[in-house]
């Protein structure tokens, strides 16, 4: 059996090597064969990191039953950190605050914001504060979930890639790319550390702006990549300076404890989380870092890269922009759940955050008319669902929500390559009014892509119902606990606006599958000789993620598997043993089960009568709510709002920068440019080319010297 | 002999021979002629340094007077070759006959009262006039270049 350490330096550590390889030698040598060091790679990171899960839970077991008199004392969860090197350090342990060490270390005391309460010796004080950033990996269950999750994921998704990019002109590159994401994505869920964190998601951001501005040929592509650099940018930046209060707060960016500082999740601060800063420190903090979970998971005021890096090539959709990437956010709130913990303020903006961006990206998905950006909205939509599960503050919330990341994963992924299936046949037409009627020519995407849009509607034995019911059932819980708090109706208007949402999932999920499959055999003239089943390489991963999106959520549901293991990571343990946290009753909720499987249905049976068969109610309600249609189709308008507010404004300044520049500046630095000029023109009539002229003037010279000299 | 009466002697020499070097140097246009005045104002500097080298009992100026007759005989090696390679392209010695390193604005100087130059310019070679004779001919058709 590998060590642990082995398998979690490994799991980055293969793609990485096939990033190397297939970037050296795939233009050359590889060719059509690029794909073989990227399967290879990740599914033998796929392989170990479901050792490393099993290893992870065996030892978290262990530890579990080590004594719970001493376990519970001192361990709070199973976590296990490696450091392959020590990266960069910054020492402030300077001269002056050595000599005068304790007065210095008073000052800094006195410096830190109000609500700091970090209780050190004056000795090790001014060494928490010299920054130290190791390459430190960490495994314990939730980043074990999140490898699994992604390595699977990125195995079946790179399997589909070798059918689906066969032929095209940057096989290599592709295959580069992905590995380099996969490579990314592991070390971003493995980091212990702030700053390695926000390093690989940095990284994995520039991945998806490769892989979005793939067909970079395509202005449209560019733009995209573009696009989703950018509104990242805006994200990034609030996680910078959550990054820099936490650092200024805590002196430390580790998650865990080491010799100079307790992390900021580490165990010392989670056994006694009255250390935690309180007060607008704390907020500020986790609203900073939710601004950068809000940018890379596409939540409502930064949502709006998601549906337009569909330009990318399909499995690139598919891995990064429904399963993995976009779930950096919510695993990194999953993560700080401490910190949120301490902020009720910062939680119920998540909540909110995730209810918004639920319902408005349900309500766009509804009208659009392109399958990819369909999944897109639902996407961003299932998104603020784990946003909810998040916001909802309880333990049962958070793991519903982290649950619900991995459930989607599944039948997201799954809906994504079912749609590349459809445009790979249609020819790379994506647009569901120009097909129709596929059922019979493409059977195994029609029967995968059914399973992947019941388990997105939640319906019942599929894994989507599982997460979703967990999450709404967290919420009805926290409606009944808090019956006599203050925000009482903020969980009630949420609670009904997540059933609201899951009935509208339910219906433009199925609108789309009616639209694509069924009504009358429809194939656009793009398609040519292509308009069959796909190949088998792109099959079987459908068939794969079938099977896990009608078994996953039940498996891990029963006995409530996912929720057990999960708790034992350090954050999370932490909050179970938090007094002031409602555990909640896990098991009864079978009213919300019934109720959100009876709204699921009501929206699949209005999706069947509107749009199987030809019906005159369509246009009918289209024509009738033509406002509301007309706000739906144009993605609430916030695009042009977003150009009017910024895109605009930031031209224009760009505009007037250069005039300023040519005319101003530029202007001013070439009358610079011209004193020199008169000058030099105004003694240059002495330059005759005359010697004697030259002769005299040395002589008139040496005069006037000789004459200061004698004076 | 008194020594400061000798110095005064050399030195007189000495700055008379500077002196009329560099009215010389100024008065002339025919380059050997300039040249020569160079080299006279050499000689008085050599003559001046040899005297305080003496009067102070010191090698110093006599060893850079050594120096100095050594840099002018190169010089002057190099200097004539120039003079011969500029009279050959201007077929005269005349100072102003180039005037080209001026100013792309600056007009060049012309004698215009001087007669007009013969048609074909001999070949003939430059030669210093016989020493207290006034040169005559070949002044003339010197300055007719200008």
């Amino acid at each position: 059996m590998f060590k642990i350490e082995t398998l979690m330096v490994l799991i980055p550590g293969l793609p990485l090597l096939s990033a190397i390889i297939t970037a050296a030698l795939g233009k050359w040598l590889l060719r059509s064969r690029s794909h073989w060091p990227a399967v290879l790679a990740v599914g033998g990171a796929c392989l170990l990191s479901v050792l490393l899960l099993f290893q992870v839970r065996r030892e978290a077991a262990a530890l579990h039953e080590a004594g719970d008199a001493q376990a519970a004392a001192h361990a709070v969860g199973y976590e296990k950190t490696y450091t392959v090197w020590t990266w960069a350090v910054v020492s402030r342990a300077l001269p002056a605050r050595a000599t005068f060490g304790q007065q210095a270390s008073e000052t800094s005391h006195s410096a830190d914001p109000p609500g700091t309460t970090v209780p050190e010796d004056s000795s090790t004080s001014a060494d928490a504060r010299s920054l130290e950033i190791g390459i430190t990996l960490r495994a314990d269950p939730l980043t074990a979930v999140m490898l699994v999750t992604v390595t699977l994921i990125s195995l079946l998704v790179v399997i589909y890639s070798i059918g689906y990019m066969h032929d095209d002109v940057g096989y290599w590159r592709f295959f580069t790319y992905v590995s380099l994401f996969v490579f990314s994505m592991t070390m971003l869920v493995s980091a212990s550390n702030f700053a390695l964190l926000y390093v690989f998601w940095e990284a994995v951001g520039l991945c998806s702006y490769l892989l979005i501005g793939f067909w970079f040929t395509r202005p449209a592509a560019a733009a995209a990549g573009m696009k989703a650099f950018l509104v990242n940018r805006v994200g990034d930046f609030g996680f910078a300076l959550g990054l820099f209060l936490l650092w200024t707060t805590y002196g430390t960016l580790n998650f865990h404890d080491t010799a100079a500082a307790p992390g900021i999740l580490g165990q010392t601060l989670l056994a006694d989380p009255s250390q935690y800063a309180g007060g607008w420190v704390a907020t500020a903090i986790c609203l900073l870092l939710l601004l950068g979970a809000c940018g890379k998971s596409a939540q409502f005021p930064l949502h709006v890269w998601l549906p337009d890096a569909m330009e990318g090539p399909t499995p690139v959709s598919a891995l990064i922009h429904a399963a993995t990437m976009v779930t950096a956010g919510v695993y990194m709130v999953t993560r700080c759940t401490p910190l949120y913990l301490v902020s009720a303020d910062a939680q119920q903006v998540v909540l909110l955050v995730g209810m918004i961006t639920a319902l408005l990206a349900a309500a766009i998905a509804l009208t659009q008319t392109d399958l990819k950006r369909v999944l897109a909205y639902s996407t961003i939509s299932q998104l603020g669902y784990m946003f909810i599960g998040l916001g909802v503050g309880t333990l049962p919330g958070i793991v519903a929500g982290m649950f619900h990341l991995f459930t989607h994963a599944f039948f997201k992924a799954l809906l994504f390559l079912g749609a590349g299936s459809v445009m790979h046949a249609m020819g790379g037409v994506i647009d569901m009014r120009r097909f129709g009627g596929l059922r019979r020519r493409m059977p195994v995407t029609h029967w995968t892509f059914l399973i992947g849009a019941l388990a997105l509607a939640a319906v019942a034995p599929f894994a989507g119902f599982w997460s979703k019911d967990a999450i709404v059932a967290a919420i009805s819980q926290r409606v009944q606990d808090d019956h006599h708090g203050a925000s009482v109706a903020l969980y009630q208007w949420v609670f009904w606006g997540s059933l609201f949402t899951a009935g509208l999932t339910a219906f433009y999920t199925f609108r789309a599958f009616f639209l694509t499959f069924y009504g009358e055999e429809q194939i656009p003239e793009e398609a040519g000789h292509h308009a069959h089943e796909s190949p088998p390489v792109m099959t079987w991963p459908l068939i794969v993620l079938a099977a896990a999106s009608v078994f996953v959520g039940w498996c891990f549901q029963r006995g409530q598997r996912f929720d057990h293991f999960l708790m034992q990571t350090p954050s999370l343990a932490f909050s179970s043993a938090q007094a002031t946290l409602p555990a909640g009753e896990h098991g009864g909720h079978g009213n919300v089960a019934v109720v959100s499987t009876l709204v699921a249905l009501i929206g699949i049976g209005l999706a069947a009568y509107l749009y199987l068969g030809d019906r005159w109610e369509v246009a009918w309600i289209a024509r009738r709510l033509r406002w509301l249609y007309t706000i739906s189709y144009r993605r609430f308008f916030i695009d042009p709002i977003y150009m009017a507010l910024f895109v605009w404004p930031l031209r224009g300044l760009a505009a007037f920068s250069y005039w300023l520049d040519r005319q101003c500046i530029d202007r001013l630095v070439d009358w610079v440019g011209r004193v020199p000029l008169a000058i030099g023109a105004s003694v240059r009539a002495l330059q005759s080319g005359l010697l004697p002229f030259y002769a005299m003037a040395m002589v008139f010279g040496l005069l006037v010297l000789i004459g200061i000299l004698v004076r | 002999m008194d020594e400061l009466a000798l110095l005064h002697g050399y030195q007189t020499v000495g700055a008379m021979l500077v002196g009329i070097g560099i009215v010389g140097f100024l008065a002339r246009r025919n380059m050997i002629v300039m040249f020569l005045s160079l080299e006279m104002m050499l000689q008085g500097i050599s003559v001046t340094l040899v005297s305080w080298s003496r009067f102070h009992n010191d090698w110093g100026g006599q060893v850079l007077t050594v120096f100095i007759i050594t840099v002018a005989a190169c010089e002057a090696a190099i200097a004539l070759a120039l003079v011969l390679m500029l009279f050959r392209r201007a077929g005269g010695l005349d100072v102003l006959f180039w005037q080209q390193l001026r100013e792309s604005n600056v007009e060049p100087f012309i004698e215009h009262e001087l007669p007009e130059p013969p048609a074909e310019p001999a070949d003939r070679w430059p030669h210093l006039p016989p020493a207290g004779i006034e040169p005559q001919t070949e002044e003339e058709w010197h300055r007719s270049h200008v």
